[in-house]
């Protein structure tokens, strides 16, 4: 079951090609404004980057979030899923799974080009990689409770960002973090471990959460 | 005697009524009472002068923001699971207090941290966990805001402000860490003065005044949400008749 | 009673401030549930004394106004 829901998704989403293009198209133009509004000072840039990219990656998975159930909604594919005997959770975590590979790992491969315009030296670089890796599921997991919730609601995105991203701040703190130590010469590692904690934490909650916010939005 | 009944909003709604005078005035006098303390009795302090006459407000502020997070969590929760509406409509009702007492919180630390540390944000580990905490409640408030279908309403609020309330150690800790890290850059609250008799019982009689004046404004509010129940339930059953 | 000092050492601004802010909090929260306390009140007045009317209309047997 859940290898067919992640099949399933993740071919609609090839289909609709131009939306996962357009998430990273939002994440590279969102990184790019801040030089032009700070300044093109390159110790400035540096310093700045582990939260610009990450906050910037926040923000373009907020814009992916809403898609997750909304096209399953109208097309009743969402009920039916709910009739089901698999568990709930189950289906929940394989669009989950599918919304990650989908709409973040295009960013995770992104962000080392995009470091490179903020000057960061090629270690770090790779530690980026990896932050991102492991955080962005956090996205994908708390996002999902989100848009469950919010689910065929006027507020569109906006209510979404508002519910999800103050839920997101350890994330964004150990990422980018681990990020800046790896600039200063400290060792990313207790970041990355803090966040991979977090990260199974959230596995482990979100797709229970989700799934009830499923039913109750949906009654 | 059945308390029982009292679980029907529209047999608490009188109960409710009668309540609030019983706590308004002793909130008042209790306010009147640990404002003397707190400005005649309490000596001026030693390093901050008379600035630090905030933390009589600003403290009792905080914790309110804080417990009344988790009481709404708790209430939602008992709404949710037992499918009882008067106890999803108390945690509604205490959403709007909550918020306000945490804004107060950030606001009167401000005030506090200007003449005190120089600034009037700090990013401290308390001050941005407290921001946060508002960004909690304006997620809740806005979330029911926008169902129209009260149970849902009540259910999905319920989820997020569970889910908030797992998160919120999660992200004081967070913050702490985050907070040590830049050191540096931020100015440091360098541990808690000792706290003379008149200081610490001003602060408590506040708290309990602010205790007794939330139960007061939640009930108040809680009529009210009570009679829009009331009111589209009839209007509804006028329509479908 | 020994007053203290009323201006704060030079502070009033922010200890005062912070009271006023909270008296204000307090008048807006309290003053705005009594209003729309009262806009329910008089909606539920107006919503039965419209539903009365169809019965007097229909002249029901539970009239007692003649």
């Amino acid at each position: 079951m859940l290898r067919w829901i992640v099949w399933r998704d993740l071919t609609l989403a090839w289909r609709r090609r131009a939306d996962i293009l357009s998430t990273v198209f939002f994440f590279i133009i969102v990184v790019s404004l801040f030089p032009l509004g700070i300044g093109p000072e390159t110790q400035l840039l540096r310093s700045i980057a582990p939260g610009v990219i990450w906050v910037a990656a926040l923000l373009a998975s907020m814009l992916s979030l809403s898609r997750l159930f909304a096209n399953d909604l109208q097309d009743g594919t969402l009920e039916q899923l709910l009739l089901t005997p698999q568990p709930l959770f189950l289906v929940v975590l394989g669009k989950v799974l599918a919304h990650w590979i989908v709409s973040e790992i295009p960013l995770v491969l992104i962000a080392p080009l995009v470091g490179l315009q903020f000057d960061i030296p090629g270690e770090t670089l790779f530690i980026l990689v990896v932050s991102l890796l492991v955080g962005t599921p956090v996205l994908s997991l708390i996002g999902s409770v989100g848009a469950a919730l919010t689910l065929g609601l006027r507020g569109g995105g906006v209510l979404i960002s508002i519910l999800v991203l103050p839920l997101y701040i350890p994330a964004l703190i150990f990422g980018a973090g681990a990020v800046e130590a790896s600039i200063i010469g400290a060792s990313p590692a207790p970041h990355l471990y803090l966040l991979g904690a977090f990260a199974i934490v959230s596995l482990i909650f979100s797709p229970w959460a989700t799934a009830a916010a499923l039913r109750i939005s949906l009654e | 005697m059945n308390l029982y009944k009292y679980a029907s909003p529209t047999s608490f709604y009188p109960l409710a009524g009668k309540l609030i005078p019983w706590f308004a005035i002793p909130s008042a006098i209790l306010f009147a009472v640990g404002m003397y303390v707190g400005f005649f009795i309490a000596p001026t302090d030693f390093q901050q002068g008379d600035a630090y006459r905030i933390i009589f407000i600003h403290v009792p502020a905080a914790w309110m923001g804080m417990f009344l997070y988790v009481l709404m969590a708790i209430y939602a929760g008992i709404g949710w699971a037992f499918n009882a509406r008067l106890a999803s409509m108390m945690a509604s009702a205490i959403a709007i207090t909550g918020a306000m007492f945490t804004l107060l919180s950030l606001v009167t630390g401000a005030l506090w941290g200007k003449p005190t540390w120089g600034t009037y944000w700090a990013w401290d580990a308390r001050m941005t966990s407290t921001l946060i905490l508002l960004f909690l409640y304006i997620g809740f408030i806005s979330l029911q805001s926008a169902i129209d279908d009260t149970r849902r309403a009540d259910r999905a609020g319920a989820v997020l402000a569970l889910v908030g309330v797992i998160n919120v150690p999660i992200i004081y800790f967070s913050v702490q860490w985050w907070n040590t890290l830049h050191q540096g850059a931020s100015i440091r609250i360098l541990g808690k003065p000792t706290i003379a008799a008149p200081m610490l019982a001003a602060m408590l009689i506040i708290l309990a005044a602010c205790w007794l004046y939330s139960v007061a404004v939640v009930l108040m509010r809680l009529r009210c949400i009570i009679l829009e129940r009331e009111q589209n339930a009839s209007r509804f059953a006028e329509v479908n008749a | 009673m020994n007053w203290p000092d009323l201006s704060m050492g030079g502070y009033g601004f922010y200890v005062w401030g912070s009271y006023i802010f909270a008296l204000v909090l307090i008048i807006w929260e309290v003053v705005s549930l009594k209003q729309r306390k009262r806009t329910l009140r008089q909606q539920q007045h107006a919503q039965r004394s419209s539903s009365v009317s169809p019965s007097v209309l229909t002249g029901s047997a539970n009239e007692t106004t003649s």
